[in-house]
């Protein structure tokens, strides 16, 4: 049961794991239960060797959490926006690192990491004006300045609390 | 690359960072695709950061008024869903205005900014944001649509609201029916004693009180339509179970089951040894609080005794009944929870020092209030308390509460917002009065009648959000 696999990022690095962490993605888990015994490298098409490395770093790291329940629309998962400590230090990253995280951890289907990245972002959003956030993520503001007073009018009633 | 970097100057350097820092920043709506936008936007539940995402760009912006976001903020927030939420009001706009200064009122009116009726939230946003603008208005806003001082000096006994009507009886055998507004329409007259109970149906309302009758009367013309003879003490509970039956409680001991529309009395219900003080209806069911220490179970239909619920030692004043627990407050101080089935007691809540005289029981939280001026909030569940609220220095005499919030009033002159969840303060509604009779409310309007300056006085408070 404890044997090793081998994943194969897609600009050809191989990296072997231990089956129990590549099991944290529901994707490979999926495709070696139905594969039986693979002694192959597992390709991984949509992932380059840097950001699967790091995506392996986490799943060391989490190897021992208790598996994802399956409703994953719990409160609990929406209310918390606290992220564990080593959690924090490890999406110190980037943000285009950060974003390949995410999208990697959403095709192989890590959930708990797809959640602390999204809410890594969400916490670079939250608080800020919107000149900040465009600040933030160096966004170019595209509306016409009467668009923009437009909006903001729109926006008001949320503001006065 | 780093040699190079090595011979630079800090100015260099800064430069380096200027030029190179936006490079790393990346918009994470343009590189992620929708529905991972989204999940990053369901951990944000403050709107304030969402009005302002929105403000970011124009992409941003369209991202922003996807309405899964806003249904989940709804959802979050605990707001009631979309459909079926906004009553469309129905305006006596034929009464308003002509009759205001009828039967001595003082009073002042706003003009009527919200009468045209506001058109229903198409989206999870608009929803969100009406919302959200009513909670507000609650915490922080609100006005007073309407302040009326009546020519009275009378305690008000009762106060109803309806879709259409606000309605007040008082010890002075008057009934004031006002519109939705606050706006006065008539004054029901005909009993001849202080009016003690009342109960609104429709465009119907029945009242009883210290002359013995039940009345019946249409509030839309003003006229009574029947009297109903029959009690030999005061009536004091009133409660109706369809638009055509009618129970009273009363002072002779007794409770009577009424057709109103045949104006005849269908069955008395003996057997209580005391003054029947409070009644609850649900389905066929009647239960009554009395006097005697008892509360009893009653088939409308066989008009017949089901079960004694004994257990209290002094006076009940209160009750509550949802079809699957009675709850009865005492002068005993305690409330106890009663199986209506079996009629075996299934909790004794302790915790009052005084009297408890107001109940009121949604789902498996009951809220009660006594004469020690208290609050509780209890969880039916576990048959314990969750909160304690040091409400008033005197009696609680009014109280109510739905899903978020809890409105009490008290004989020291306050109205008191309370946050059911945490059982926390919210604010105080209107200003100090002498005493407060009776407050009632609906998710955008509180209705409070008070004491001042030896005048009974109705004001009328709106969190409605202005027209757009």
């Amino acid at each position: 049961m404890a044997g090793k696999i081998i994943l194969q990022s897609n600009d050809n690095a191989s990296i072997e794991i231990d089956r129990d962490v590549a099991e944290r993605s529901l994707l490979i888990k999926n495709m070696l239960e139905d594969l039986g015994d693979i002694d192959e490298p597992i390709p991984i098409a949509n992932v380059n060797e840097a950001v699967l490395r790091k995506v392996v770093e986490w799943c060391e790291h989490h190897r021992a959490d208790p598996p994802a329940s399956e409703n994953d629309d719990t409160d609990a998962r929406k209310r918390s926006t606290d992220i564990d400590e080593w959690d924090q230090k490890f999406m110190q990253v980037d943000q285009e690192m950060l974003f390949e995280i995410i999208l990697a951890a959403n095709y192989l289907d890590i959930k708990p990491l797809l959640d602390v990245g999204c809410k890594t972002v969400a916490n670079m959003i939250k608080g800020k004006s919107p000149e900040e956030i465009r600040k933030t993520f160096n966004i170019q503001n595209d509306f016409t300045p009467e668009e923009e007073e437009q909006i903001r009018r729109e926006n008001e009633w949320a503001e006065d609390r | 690359l780093a040699e190079i970097l090595n011979l630079c100057d800090s100015q260099q350097l800064s430069f380096v960072l200027n030029y190179v820092s936006p490079r790393l920043k990346k918009d994470p709506f343009t590189s992620l695709p929708n529905e991972l936008c989204l999940r990053v936007l369901s951990f944000i539940d403050d709107p304030k950061t969402l009005a302002r995402a929105s403000q970011v760009s124009k992409h941003w912006h369209a991202l922003l008024s996807d309405d899964l976001t806003w249904k989940k903020l709804c959802e979050k927030h605990s707001y009631r869903r979309l459909s079926g939420t906004f009553k469309s009001w129905q305006y006596g706009s034929m009464f308003g205005g002509s009759s205001k200064f009828t039967s001595g009122f003082n009073s002042e009116i706003s003009p009527p900014a919200t009468k045209s009726k506001r058109p229903k939230a198409t989206s999870y946003k608009s929803h969100f944001k009406q919302r959200y603008m009513v909670e507000t208005a609650w915490r922080t806003g609100g006005k007073a649509i309407a302040i009326h001082e009546t020519p009275d000096q009378g305690v008000v006994t009762s106060l109803h609201l309806t879709p259409d009507y606000i309605v007040i009886a008082l010890d002075n055998a008057k009934i004031h029916v006002f519109d939705s507004e606050g706006n006065i329409l008539r004054t029901l007259a005909g009993h001849v004693m202080g009016v003690w109970a009342m109960v609104p149906w429709g465009k119907t309302l029945v009242s009883g009180g210290c002359d013995r009758d039940v009345r019946v009367w249409d509030m839309e013309s003003g006229e009574c339509k029947r009297i109903l003879r029959g009690h030999t003490s005061t009536v004091r509970c009133l409660k109706m179970s369809d638009h055509k039956t009618a129970v009273s409680g009363s002072r002779d001991t007794t409770l009577r089951i009424w057709d109103i529309e045949e104006g005849v009395c269908k069955n008395v219900l003996v057997g209580h040894q005391a003054s029947v003080r409070c009644l609850e209806i649900h389905g066929d069911l009647v239960v009554s609080g009395s006097y005697d220490t008892t509360a009893r179970v009653w088939s409308i239909s066989q008009g017949t005794c089901l079960r004694t619920l004994s257990g209290h030692f002094s006076q009940i004043y209160a009750i509550a009944f949802d079809g699957v627990r009675i709850a009865t407050g005492s002068l005993d101080t305690s409330v106890r929870i009663w199986d209506p089935q079996t009629g075996h007691c299934q909790a004794v809540l302790q915790g009052h020092t005084s009297l408890v005289g107001q109940l009121q029981m949604r789902g498996s939280t009951l809220v009660t209030g006594g004469s020690d001026g208290s609050v509780r909030v209890w969880s039916l569940e576990k048959n314990s308390c969750i909160h304690r609220l040091a409400a008033h220095d005197n009696s609680v005499t009014s109280l109510q509460f739905d899903d978020t919030r809890i409105v009490s009033g008290g004989s020291d002159g306050r109205v008191k917002v309370w946050d059911l969840r945490t059982g926390l303060l919210v604010r105080e509604l209107s200003s100090p009065a002498q005493a407060v009779w009776r407050v009632a409310f609906e998710d955008e309007k509180a209705v409070i009648l008070a004491s001042r300056s030896e005048r009974t006085t109705m004001e009328v408070y709106s969190f409605s959000p202005p027209p757009e």
